[in-house]
């Protein structure tokens, strides 16, 4: 609990952190924005190829996720990669020597932060996007608090899996780079040769399986199981950071 | 208590710190003095558990560092003062050092007293504070959890006169309470003000282990010898080299002789024949001890581990 206060005193202290809360939630704001005129747009055009239908506003909230989660990847990863760049991270591990339970309690601070943020995210998003969309949008309300938790655990999940492998790899460019392929590129080069034992790899992902958690559409799996995968990526990219904290002088 | 067992860092093929065994004991001021790269930064890390040794042990009362639940009660070091983050004030930065050992928030303001750092200074975010005021808040976060061990790697680096007189001063009074205090420097004629006990390394070696004076005087005392004569000097120089003693010469017609006695070079200086224009025993300085010693290589065995 200490050590967990104290990583809560470090993110609150840099100013950096709120720019980040700032920027991801304007990011949201702005990409629900987009999104729904585009589905709107759609609706009312000439071109009875592009409507959409009415649209649960759930839907638009996933979709801007796509770009606002690198806004929030970067609050879990500079957690830990902010600390080697400065040298604070001589001075944590003089306050905290035990390398598990410092990075446990900097996953704790991570996914309760990105959690909140996600929460704020969904709910700022759909206030945008629902009077953009009109009569285009539904607002279910156990439908919208269903997409908006499943966000937020998303982000929740990815924050710590960014900062489990900013532990291992000590760069912000190198872990976002990393993240970037794992949650985006990879899975769809995967996909591209259209191979069966491919698709399935790529769906063990967890950019994939966030996907299909924040889709629930219950296809190749359940949400739960999508939910699950994505704990058990965040847990072994603790584990290695934890590993690569104790193994490497710092 | 710091204790060190054959403790030995190797990175590749270079050896940091090779077989290091000292004890640094309670009540007084030890300096850590060797020149640049001997391995007392290094030796500083492996006691704070921030490298893994090689071999070997470093135990702060008796146990690792990285057991340690509550360490800023057991040891507080200052290592790099630069190692802040630039955006975060230096209060919250003291903030998140007190939390993450349970201290009160009411420690931070009173070491902030301590190390006289006042609220404004403390407020500033950490990339606006002087080399100097760094080193102070670092001096700060070491005292936070009133440890009976403290560790200052090159704590005058970057302070003026009257800081450097308030490090000596701080030391001091720490080691007077019963402390243990450890100071690394490079700076000699700082640490012969301060330091009651050395250690000295080389090359990752320990080379001393005694008391400050004993190191001073135990290479003996330096001789200055003047000569219009270059080459009776020189002669003077091979006899005294021949015997033991350590001869730098500094002008054409001047040497600085340790490891001898005004007598001793006198009389050689008669048997050669060598007029002299001076022959002084300089003050003792541990400068010049030091320069012996690691010239040598030799070894102190005198003191060791003793008077803890």
């Amino acid at each position: 609990m200490t050590t967990i206060r104290a990583e809560w005193t470090k993110l609150r202290t840099v100013r950096s952190t709120w720019w980040t809360v700032l920027a991801s939630v304007v990011l949201m704001a702005a990409a629900a924005g987009q999104l729904a005129i585009y589905v709107a747009n759609g609706n009312t055009n000439d071109d009875p190829s592009d409507d959409a239908g009415v649209v649960p506003v759930g839907t638009v909230l996933v979709d801007s996720l796509e770009l606002v989660q690198y806004a929030v990847l970067a609050l879990g990863l500079l957690m830990i990669t902010s600390e080697f760049t400065t040298g604070t991270i001589r001075t944590t591990l003089q306050c905290t020597p035990s390398r598990g339970r410092l990075l446990l309690a900097k996953a704790a601070v991570t996914a309760a932060v990105t959690f909140g943020l996600g929460l704020l995210l969904g709910g700022a998003g759909a206030l945008v996007a629902s009077p953009v969309l009109g009569e285009w949008g539904a607002v279910p309300a156990a439908g919208t608090l269903r997409d908006v938790v499943a966000l937020a655990a998303y982000l929740a999940l990815i924050g710590v899996l960014a900062l489990g492998l900013g532990a291992v790899l000590r760069s912000a460019v190198l872990t976002l780079t990393v993240l970037l392929a794992v949650l985006m590129i990879v899975p769809v080069s995967l996909r591209e040769p259209d191979i069966n034992a491919l698709h399935r790899i790529a769906d063990a992902l967890p950019g994939e399986a966030g996907k299909h958690l924040l889709a629930g559409d219950g296809q190749p799996y359940p949400p739960v199981v999508a939910l699950l995968l994505l704990a058990g990526w965040a847990a072994v990219a603790l584990l290695a950071g934890r590993a690569a904290l104790h193994r490497r002088d710092a | 208590m710091i204790t060190l067992r054959a403790l030995t860092k190797r990175f590749g093929e270079t050896t940091a710190v090779d077989e290091l065994t000292v004890d640094i004991g309670p009540g007084r001021v030890t300096g850590f003095l060797g020149p640049n790269g001997a391995g007392k930064s290094t030796t500083m890390r492996l006691i704070l558990g921030l490298d893994r040794p090689t071999a070997g042990q470093a135990l702060i009362g008796g146990r690792p560092y990285r057991e340690l639940r509550r360490p800023l009660h057991e040891i507080g070091a200052l290592l790099d003062a630069r190692a802040l983050h630039p955006a975060r004030s230096g209060r919250a930065h003291l903030f998140a050092m007190a939390a993450s050992n349970g201290i009160p928030k009411r420690r931070v303001d009173e070491v902030l007293a301590t190390v006289g750092l006042d609220d404004r200074a403390a407020a500033k975010p950490a990339r606006a504070l002087s080399l100097g005021m760094g080193q102070r808040l670092g001096i700060a976060g070491a005292l936070l959890g009133d440890p009976p061990v403290l560790m200052f790697d090159e704590p005058v680096n970057g302070l003026d006169p009257d800081g450097v007189r308030w490090i000596r001063q701080l030391s001091r009074s720490l080691a007077a309470e019963g402390r243990t205090v450890l100071i690394s420097s490079h700076l000699m004629s700082e640490m012969q003000q301060t330091a009651d006990w050395l250690v000295v390394l080389g090359q990752g070696r320990l080379i001393a282990d005694a008391p400050t004076a004993q190191v001073i005087t135990g290479s003996g005392l330096a001789v200055r010898v003047r000569s219009p004569r270059p080459a009776g000097l020189a002669a003077l120089a091979d006899r005294l080299t021949a015997a033991g003693a350590v001869v730098e010469s500094g002008e054409t017609d001047e040497l600085t002789v340790t490891g001898s006695t005004v007598e001793r070079i006198g009389e050689l200086a008669y048997e050669l024949g060598v007029p002299l224009h001076e022959l002084a025993a300089q003050e003792a300085s541990l400068e010049r001890a030091f320069m012996a010693l690691t010239a040598d290589h030799v070894e102190y065995p005198a003191g060791a581990g003793g008077a803890a």
